[in-house]
This record gives structure tokens, C-alpha cells and sequence, in this order.
């Protein structure tokens, strides 16, 4: 479903990606870990449109989203890439929920407005997915006014309102406090557990193992091995991979 | 030492108050000071105040006039020399009373209210007012033809009140002289009416122009001096005397082309100031019927203020949306206004519109170049605030829309400008506070506003103190209001996120 062949990317001089490739297939569900600063973010942004690439190529469902140009692309360019964003979902570290409205309103914005969605329809399907959640007692509440582990499931829940055929993850747990690390993991686990086409970067390497069914692994812009996750964890071959994990799991 | 402080700031208050409310005495022996010192200094505006005193158009920095001439001739025969003290017309009275210089000589016209105010030397020219009218008009014969018609004059003038006085005349005041006719010229307004020497320098030397009925109204110009120096005005009513008599008075006139057969009478030594009675009469009501002529004044600025605030905001945000997110020539253009109206003073805005854009065809109403020119700067001003509002908000936040399928204009108009707004609010109503008291500029392009019928009528009856605490009081009616507004907003978004 998703389809990635020698991506170049650089920040300035400073060369990220020399030609990565990766193929993700329908409902697969791929975990990227890896150090700090290896690349993560950027691929999963490269994949979604949010950071332009110089060469290669990244196919979504059969849109291609070429070396897309930073500067002055044009109207088919920035068109594709919205086709692209409507199949594939994104949730970020930070969260983001639009601070200015309701969880409600954050989460039928984007129906209503790109789908063209009526009002009402909107509002019955996003209390569908607040129940999911356990959060349709928050519907009128403002971002502001929910926890970390809230905000994100809200969050999750706002992307998933679109109805995505995959959806990327960036380290989603990442800034929350511990004990709402778990309430957020398992809103994740259940939308695998539904076939949902999943990426996600994350340093939480239990959870890689429960639900990954490959794990790819990053190092300064490579990627340095890949395969199932009982093979990665228990029996890495990448000198790379046992150094990162050997680091990690001392924790 | 706090109490001693507030003591202090009490009793420095209360004396300044003082120091306004009464006129300063003058000390005795004026005319000794002067020639102690060694000059006479004299107060008069040349701002635009031909043939009266005015800068020498072939060496600006020198100042020429009929009243300079008589001015060098009254030094001379004190035995000293003559400086001049700029001041603007309308305030020249309460500047001599502040003591700012020894005399007023700018064509100060002798009245009843201003000698309760001030010592006037006899006459020195007998001024008569002069109808002007483009050369192709054909229904103003005299000024019995003004009715319904758009008459100008200057600020404070007896031609003024005699505009005023015809009823049903729409009166256009102007600080300076040349900016009537020049209005008249283009048609923004169908006659000015002013003394004869300004209807002589500006008006009869236009091609476009001319003099439309006989002289109307006959009056005096005296040397005004402070109350209590009387010492000073009988010197200078024995040196006028003295230069009606030898004729270097007629050879001045003459020489800037002033003298007519009125002035023998100021040989004859005519007292007579009367004919002023009824307007006077005006002069000395009590303060609540001026009430009605403020509150037009006021409603003027609320509705300038108003407009241009919602020009401002409106093009503001074009201007922003232009520079952030517009094409890179575009944003260019966007950055280049911004830069400029801010760069540039509000005033010459104000001057290029109204006055400059006629010489290339363009003629706006006093109204819409007001609204325009405050307008057109402060969406500068508003653009700067937008774009620090939007600034200020998470990267993410773009991303966040952008990921979920919106297009970049979706996304600026639900998700960014929302916040960015919130953020800029407190600032954009600090700005219409300042707007309001910077509308009093428009004043200068004819509009008659809060602080430009406070001029007129101040000016006019020389109850500046009285007059200017009502219109302080009024601005800060409209204006407080909006800054409590500003700081519980403030206080808000300081609580807050949303
Ligand atoms: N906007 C940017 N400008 C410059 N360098 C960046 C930018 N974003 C990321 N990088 C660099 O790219 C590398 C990869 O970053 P990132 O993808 O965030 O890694 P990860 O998510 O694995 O921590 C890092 O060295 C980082 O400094
Ligand atoms: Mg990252």
C-alpha cells in the first residue's frame, strides 16, 4: 500500500536519508525504532507530505508523491499530496489538538469542512469514536481542560474521524506522564487489532514487540535492519541494532 | 516620606491649575523690559500667512510680510529690534497671556470679547471681508447668494462668524489660508469668504478665481498686548500715530498693493467697534449651548474613528495574508506598504491624499480622504499585529491541519487566524484607543471633529480652559471604555489558551 524507493533527504548540507526503501503492505502493521535523531519523524513526515524530498519516490495507494519541490510547488503537486494525507493518517508527539475548539469541534472540523460531511452525520460518527475512547463525557471540553493521555486519544481519534486507510504515528507517547502511557497504547493496540495499516516510531520496545509485525530499525538516517520482532529483539544481526538495544533495555 | 510626596503632587497640581486659570499679571513696566532687553518680541503664525508674514519664497529662511515691515518700523522707533515668535493663529491670544511674547500683531481683529481679554493698541489697518468664487460661477452674486451653498474660511475668523451668522450656509473651516482656495479651485467648495489681504494675495492672483461682490464688514486689526501693560500700548499708539502721519504706514500698504480709500478713516481715528453685538452676544452663554456643536463633533470622530478602524482591520489582514502565505511579488509589495506607512508620518498621508492627489485628477471628499488616510496607516499597524498573533503559534498546529486533508487557505482560515486573532485582540483595541485621538489629525483636510470644534470655538471665544476640560472629558468617555475592554481581554487570553 505504501511504497518507498531510494528517498533522498537532506536538512541544508547535512545529507538524512541516501536512498531508503520500504514496502508496507495492506494492514500491515510496521514499528520504527531506533536512537534519538536517526530519522524517524522525518520519515514518517517524509511519507505524509510534510517535509519535500529531493529524489526518489513514495507511492500511496497508487499516488505518487515524486521529489516534491519546497519551493513554489505547483497546484497538481500540493493536490496530490492532499490526496495522499486524506488516506493516511497522522498523530503527532506534541498532540496538537486545535486549542481554540471543543473536542467535539476539533474532531469534526476536517469531515465537515474537506469531506463536506453534514454537521449531523459528523457529530453521530465522532461520538461513535468518543465512546470508543471512553471520552464522550469530554465532548464540550477544550483541549485545555483534558489530560496528556486525553488529549492524544482525542487526537487519535480526530485523524480516525477521516476515516484513513493507514495512519502514521510519531512516537505518541512520547510526552506524556508514565501512567498514561498505557491508555493510549491500548486505544492503538485495538485499532490494530482491526486491521488498520499502521507506522509508528516509538521508544516503547514492549510494545514494538506486541504489536509490530516487522520492526525497522534507524540509525543515523539508515535503516539497518528489518524483519519480525522475535527475530529483532531476540536475535538482532546489525551491530547497530544490538548497541541501540543494549542501551535501551539497560534502562 | 510617601505622605510628603502626595502633599507635594497635591499642591504642584493646584498651582498649575492656578497657573492656567488666571492670566499672568504682567509686572510692571513692559516697555522698560523691552528696551532693557534689547528687542521686541512679536507672535504671529507664518505658516502659510501671506501677505501678513510669511517666508520669502526666493530665501525661505527669511521671513517677509506687511506686518514684519511694521513690526522692524514699531522696533525702530522703540530703539530696539524686532524678532518674530512662531505660533500657531488660533492660540496666539493665550500664548500672550502666558507671556510667550510682548505683543500679537497677525491681523488680530478688534472685538469686544477679545479686549476682555487683552489691551489692543488703535488700529493699524481696517480689514474688509472679501466673497471669492471660481471664475465660471454664476449663481453667487454677494454672499446673500450662500444659502445651501459650501462656503469656506479660516478657524476663528470674524468672516467665520459671519458665515456662521447667515444660517443655512455650510461652513467648511480651515487652518490655513491657501488650502480654501485651493478647494475652491477644484470645486470641493463653491466660495470663500476671508480678509481682504488673504482674498488679495491667494485669491485674486489665481487664474481660476475671482472677487464676487463688494467688501463686506468692515473692521479693525490692533497690536494686542497683555491686560496691565498699558505702559506698552500707549508707546505703540503714539508710534502708529506717528507713522499714519509721516505716511510710512500708506508706503507699506501700498508697497504689498493693501491700501484703499477705507484706510483714510484710521487716520480720522475711528473707535467705532460696534456691529459685533449679536455674535458677541454668543460669546458670553453659558457653556451648555456649545453642547450641542460637541456632540456633532464628537459623533464625527466615533464615526471616522469607526470607519478607518474597520478599513484598517479589513486591510490589514489582507495585507498580512498577502505576506505570509500570498506569492513572493505580492508579499514583496505587502512588506514594501507596511514599511512605508509606518515609516512615514500620518500627517503628510494625510496632506499627499487630500491635497497632493487633486494635482494628478483625483478629488477626494474631505470624509472619504479622512477614513481612507487613518484607515490606510493604521492596517500597517494592524498587519504587524497579525503577523506577530500568527507567529506565535505552534508549527504543529499547521501540520495538524494540513494532515488532516485541508488545504493550506482551510487551514489558515479555521485553524490559524482563529488563534492568531485572540493572540492580536488586546493589541488591535489598544490601536483603535489610539486611532481615536489620532483621528483629531483629520482636522487639517476640513473635517471639523471633536478637537477641530473645540479649535473653532475656543478660538473663537477664547475659553480654552473651560472648553478644553469638556473635550478632554469627552475623548476619555469614548476612549475608557475601550480600554477596559482591551485590559479584560487581556486578562483573558492571559488566563486562557482559547
Ligand atoms: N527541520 C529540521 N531542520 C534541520 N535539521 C532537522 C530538522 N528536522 C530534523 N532534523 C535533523 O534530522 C535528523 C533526524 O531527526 P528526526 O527525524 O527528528 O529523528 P528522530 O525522530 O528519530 O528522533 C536529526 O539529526 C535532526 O537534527
Ligand atoms: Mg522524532
Amino acid at each position: 500500500m505504501i511504497r518507498i524507493r531510494g528517498l533522498h533527504k537532506s536538512f541544508g548540507a547535512q545529507q538524512l536519508f541516501k536512498g531508503l526503501d520500504l514496502d508496507i503492505t495492506r494492514g500491515e502493521v510496521v514499528v520504527c525504532i531506533g536512537p534519538s535523531g536517526s530519522g524517524k519523524s522525518t520519515f514518517l513526515r517524509c511519507i505524509n507530505g510534510l517535509e519535500h524530498f529531493e529524489k526518489g519516490e513514495i507511492i500511496v495507494d497508487a499516488i505518487e508523491l515524486h521529489s516534491i519541490r519546497k519551493v513554489r510547488p505547483e497546484r497538481q503537486d500540493l493536490e496530490a499530496i492532499r490526496q495522499v494525507r486524506l488516506k493516511v493518517g497522522m498523530v503527532f508527539q506534541q498532540f496538537n489538538l486545535f486549542p481554540h475548539m471543543t473536542v467535539m469541534e476539533n474532531i469534526i472540523e476536517a469531515p465537515v469542512r474537506v469531506l463536506g460531511r453534514k454537521g449531523e452525520e459528523a457529530y453521530r460518527d465522532a461520538l461513535a469514536l468518543l465512546e470508543k475512547i471512553n471520552l464522550q463525557q469530554k465532548v464540550d471540553s477544550y483541549p485545555d481542560q483534558l489530560s496528556g493521555g486525553e488529549q492524544q486519544r482525542v487526537a487519535i481519534a480526530r485523524a480516525l474521524a477521516m476515516r484513513p486507510e493507514a495512519m502514521l504515528f510519531d512516537e505518541p507517547t512520547s510526552s506524556l506522564d508514565p501512567e498514561m502511557v498505557g491508555e493510549v497504547l491500548s486505544v492503538i493496540k485495538s485499532l490494530v487489532n482491526e486491521g488498520m495499516t499502521t507506522v509508528i516510531a516509538t521508544h516503547e520496545m514492549g510494545f514494538a514487540d506486541e504489536v509490530a509485525d516487522r520492526v525497522v530499525v534507524f540509525d543515523k538516517g539508515d535503516i539497518v535492519e528489518m524483519g519480525p520482532p522475535e527475530e529483532i529483539f531476540s536475535n538482532p544481526k546489525a551491530e547497530r541494532t544490538k548497541v541501540f538495544l543494549s542501551r535501551v533495555l539497560k534502562r | 516620606m510617601k505622605q510628603f510626596l502626595r502633599i507635594f503632587s497635591l499642591l504642584f497640581g493646584l498651582s498649575l491649575l492656578l497657573y492656567w486659570a488666571t492670566p499672568t499679571q504682567a509686572k510692571s513696566g513692559a516697555l522698560d523690559n523691552i528696551k532693557k532687553r534689547g528687542y521686541l518680541l512679536w507672535g504671529s503664525d507664518a505658516e502659510g500667512g501671506a501677505p501678513y508674514i510669511f517666508p520669502d519664497p526666493k530665501d525661505p529662511s527669511r521671513l517677509i510680510g506687511f506686518e514684519v515691515d511694521i513690526a522692524e518700523a514699531l522696533a525702530r522707533e522703540l530703539g530696539v529690534s524686532a524678532r518674530q515668535s512662531q505660533n500657531a493663529w488660533d492660540s496666539l491670544i493665550p500664548a500672550l497671556q502666558r507671556g510667550d511674547f510682548d505683543m500679537v500683531m497677525n491681523g488680530i481683529e478688534v472685538t469686544p470679547q477679545r479686549q476682555t481679554k487683552v489691551l489692543f493698541s488703535i488700529p493699524y489697518y481696517i480689514y474688509t471681508e472679501q466673497l471669492v468664487v471660481r471664475k465660471d460661477e454664476t449663481e453667487i452674486r454677494d454672499i446673500n447668494d450662500l444659502k445651501g451653498k459650501k462656503a469656506g474660511t479660516l478657524s476663528g475668523t470674524v468672516a467665520q462668524d459671519i458665515l456662521m451668522n447667515l444660517g443655512s450656509v455650510n461652513v467648511r473651516i480651515y487652518a490655513g489660508q491657501v488650502e480654501p482656495y485651493e478647494d475652491l479651485a477644484i470645486g470641493r467648495i463653491d466660495a470663500v469668504l476671508l480678509d481682504l489681504p488673504i482674498a488679495a494675495y491667494y485669491g485674486k492672483t489665481n487664474p481660476r478665481l475671482r472677487y464676487a461682490g463688494e467688501p463686506v464688514g468692515e473692521g479693525f486689526y490692533g497690536i494686542a498686548v497683555r491686560k496691565g501693560d498699558d505702559d506698552l500700548k500707549i508707546e505703540l499708539d503714539r508710534i502708529i500715530l506717528k507713522l499714519l502721519q509721516s505716511g510710512e504706514l500708506k508706503k507699506i500698504y501700498e508697497k504689498w498693493d493693501l491700501w484703499n480709500k477705507a484706510q483714510d478713516k484710521l487716520l480720522a481715528g475711528v473707535k467705532d467697534t460696534s456691529g459685533y453685538s449679536d455674535i458677541e452676544a454668543s460669546k458670553n452663554a453659558p457653556v451648555r449651548t456649545f453642547f450641542p456643536m460637541l456632540l456633532k463633533g464628537a459623533g464625527i470622530t466615533v464615526l471616522i474613528s469607526v470607519a478607518s478602524m474597520a478599513l484598517a482591520v479589513t486591510l490589514g489582514l489582507v495585507l498580512t495574508l498577502t505576506r505570509q502565505y500570498g506569492r513572493p511579488l505580492l508579499g514583496r509589495l505587502a512588506t514594501s506598504y507596511i514599511e512605508i506607512y509606518r515609516g512615514t508620518p500620518l500627517l503628510i498621508q494625510l496632506y499627499i491624499l487630500y491635497y497632493g492627489l487633486p494635482n494628478i485628477g483625483i478629488s477626494l471628499s474631505p470624509v472619504i480622504a479622512a477614513v481612507l488616510g487613518l484607515g490606510m496607516n493604521y492596517a500597517a499597524y494592524e498587519a504587524e499585529l497579525y503577523r506577530a498573533g500568527i507567529s506565535a503559534i505552534p508549527k504543529g498546529q499547521m501540520e495538524a491541519a494540513l494532515s488532516l486533508g485541508m488545504t493550506q487557505r482551510t487551514a489558515v482560515q479555521r485553524i490559524i487566524l482563529p488563534q492568531a486573532f485572540r493572540i492580536a485582540l488586546p493589541g488591535v483595541t489598544n490601536d483603535f484607543i489610539a486611532l481615536f485621538k489620532d483621528s483629531s489629525l483629520v482636522s487639517i483636510i476640513a473635517m471639523v471633529e471633536l478637537t477641530k470644534t473645540y479649535t473653532i470655538l475656543a478660538a473663537s471665544t477664547l475659553r480654552f480652559f473651560e472648553l478644553g476640560i469638556i473635550v478632554a472629558v469627552l475623548y476619555f468617555a469614548m476612549s475608557y471604555p475601550l480600554s477596559l475592554l482591551a485590559r479584560r481581554l487581556e486578562e483573558r487570553l492571559k488566563g486562557k489558551s482559547r
